[in-house]
């Protein structure tokens, strides 16, 4: 049955070259999160393509891990899940399923893969928690990802019933920090908002925010999340999923996010919204109440420090930020 | 993207053409006449490809080259197998549907119909069940694998339509039972594993022993019913969500009804146990057929006493090479 790993870890993060992968890796490089003797592996699309079930298998046996933290994913903002919702559920499928049954394989002890809140039901009451990923179709917008996401879950359940595994799952709301994917068509609002104020700082346009502004979000800054999920890694022993949250109370609108970001870069500039494009969800309010009982006094990264963080690092980056 | 625009004769592949549904689509088209002038019609089976393997499914689509697909393969179960293996259910049903639908896409085929089932639906509900409810919920949790893997059917045929516009569908049937069914008692339904038990039970002059209390209520559909519906929905079903095939709610029985059928069927005279300790599964399933009704408010059902005698009749004749 389930391994009972006491030697210590060695850490295959899929992913690991994206947002939440590189907080991580500042985290056990810069912050002192990782531990002796432990074996920190970052993998990139260059060192596997996890939707081929071959190279899958052939980068687990190679670094044959005792943890995995699955990070991998095709990803995107609100726009490209709306054109390639197939792609979505296609591509997240494969790499979900070759992961985890690459990891069962090696005899990995421990799994932790990352869902996402914009998976929940679409119509429900708030704020949403753990117990309620499969209680309705997710909004229609993004389908595909979600679905494929939401089959995680279920794989962990039959990973455990059937071979007494303990892989689980984190659900971050909208996280958002350094080696962000910048591009203003595919990434997430955010990023989004921050390259567009960029360049409509240099032009002398106003920002342009897609969408009436009043969609309302909790942002995660991905540097406390990748504390949050080394913490989940070590400790957290449960099968079911955790979410990883700022509270309730620090929801934000997209208007209020621009503003955050207009502080943080100085833009001096009028901004606009256009009502034409999509807001996509209204809201995804997440209770952290769960993971408030585990650490009650964990301390998040304040939005507006973040922010300027984030900014400063896509300003003194520009060049190779990915966009 | 080729695609056949259905100006000529169809070309149809049955994928898991030899298990119960197939063999009654194969009767309709080829014994009773449905098959139309020039159409041909290919019944696969495990033999011809496994399809849980890329390359192969490529390969028999390739050989066929159809222009419409009736996904009916599938690794399916009675209750306990299921129990005992959710993650295959849902491993190998997702790579089976995946390597189906995608290549059927990627070949231009105009339309196919995969097969779901009443059993997916969510547990906590409101009764009659609908094609609308699908996702309302989680499933039952006997089952979750395999009801995942089947309402992802209905997910990609969304995501097909909504990315390239194919109508790919799906139909819900309740409870099939026919010829040629898994009447194997670990692994079969729970009718054709009945018939088999008090075949049995008949022959050596035991106690017929039926798990759970037999109280669960269920929609039994013969399977020439529903290869009669296949066919229609084939032809004429134009819409991508799917659609229930199944009897109305007046004709659901109890288990323990069915059982008391099957034992007049085999002429069956001992003593006939329920076991307790054993598990029941949903204890309903009620599905809504007025979709159907209103597409085809004539359609005649076998009724089920005469589908299980039928059924019956069939497997003491062919029980040396029935699936048991």
């Amino acid at each position: 049955m389930a391994a009972c790993h006491t030697g210590p870890k060695r850490v295959l993060v899929t992913g690991g070259s994206g947002l939440v992968g590189r907080a991580i890796q500042h985290v056990i490089n810069e912050e002192g999160g990782g531990k002796e003797g432990e074996e920190w592996i970052f993998l990139s699309s260059k060192d596997a393509d996890l939707m081929n079930k071959e190279e899958t298998q052939a980068v687990f046996q190679k670094h044959k891990p005792t943890h995995v933290i699955h990070l991998a994913a095709m990803v995107g903002g609100l726009f490209k899940n709306m054109r390639v919702n197939l792609d979505f559920w296609r591509n997240n499928i494969y790499i979900n399923d070759n992961v985890l049954q690459a990891a069962h394989e090696v005899d990995a002890v421990k799994v932790v893969s990352c869902l996402s809140t914009c998976i929940f039901p679409d119509k429900t009451t708030y704020p949403i928690d753990e117990t309620m990923i499969h209680n309705g179709p997710p909004h229609k917008s993004n389908f595909g990802y979600s679905y494929a996401k939401r089959m995680i879950d279920v794989h962990n359940r039959a990973y455990f019933e059937q071979n007494g595994r303990s892989y689980t799952s984190v659900i971050p709301t909208n996280v958002f920090g350094p080696h962000d994917n910048f591009n203003i068509e595919d990434g997430h609002v955010l990023p989004g908002l921050i390259h567009k104020a960029y360049i409509a700082q240099k032009e002398g346009k106003p920002l342009v925010v897609w969408g009436s502004g009043t969609p309302r979000r909790q942002f995660i800054y991905s540097l406390d999340l990748a504390r949050l999920v080394l913490w989940v890694l070590r400790d957290y022993n449960e099968v079911e999923p955790i979410i990883l949250s700022v509270g309730e109370e620090e929801e934000v609108s997209i208007k209020e996010a621009a503003k955050a970001v207009v502080r943080a870069l100085d833009f001096k500039g009028e901004v606009v919204y256009d009502t034409d494009k999509s807001d996509g969800q209204f809201k995804k309010t997440a209770s952290n109440a769960k993971l408030m009982r585990y650490l009650p006094n964990f301390a998040f990264t304040p939005f507006e420090k973040a922010m300027k963080d984030t900014c400063d690092w896509f300003v003194a980056n520009y060049d190779n930020a990915r966009k | 993207m080729a695609s056949q625009s259905g100006s000529g004769p169809m070309r149809v592949l049955v994928t898991g053409g030899s298990g119960l549904i197939g063999k009654a689509i194969e009767h309709v088209v080829m014994k009773d006449g449905e098959k139309r002038e020039g159409e041909h019609w290919i019944f696969l089976s495990s033999k011809d490809a496994n399809l849980m393997d890329l390359e192969q499914t490529r390969a028999v689509f390739e050989k066929h080259r159809p222009t419409h697909v009736i996904h009916l393969a599938a690794k399916v179960g009675g209750l306990y197998l299921h129990m005992r293996e959710n993650l295959y259910f849902l491993r190998d049903n997702l790579r089976i549907n995946d390597n189906v639908l995608q290549t059927a896409h990627a070949m231009g085929v105009t339309k196919v119909v995969s097969c779901l089932s009443s059993c997916i639906f969510p547990d906590k509900t409101t009764y009659p069940i609908d094609e609308t409810m699908i996702h309302n919920g989680p499933p039952h949790e006997s089952n979750y694998g395999y009801s995942h893997a089947k309402r992802m059917i209905d997910v990609q045929n969304r995501a097909y339509f909504g990315q390239y516009g194919h109508r790919y569908t799906a139909v819900i049937p309740t409870n099939v039972f026919g010829p040629h069914d898994n009447f194997n008692e670990d692994e079969g339904h729970v009718l054709t594993a009945i018939m088999n038990k008090t075949y049995k039970a008949k022959r050596d002059n035991t106690t017929l022993n039926v798990w759970g209390s037999g109280k669960p209520l269920r929609q039994f559909i013969f399977s020439m019913d529903i290869g009669r519906l296949m066919v229609w929905v084939l032809r004429e079903y134009d819409e991508v969500n799917p659609i229930i095939l199944s009897v109305g709610e007046e004709d659901e029985v109890s288990i323990q009804e069915a059982v008391e059928m099957i034992a007049e069927a085999l002429e069956f005279k001992g003593q006939i146990h329920y076991d307790t300790s054993l598990s029941d599964g949903q204890l309903k399933k009620t599905a809504n057929n007025a979709k159907l009704r209103r597409y085809l408010p004539d359609f005649t059902f076998t009724p089920l006493r005469e589908g299980i005698k039928l059924t019956c009749d069939w497997f003491v004749k062919n029980y040396e090479h029935a699936r048991t």
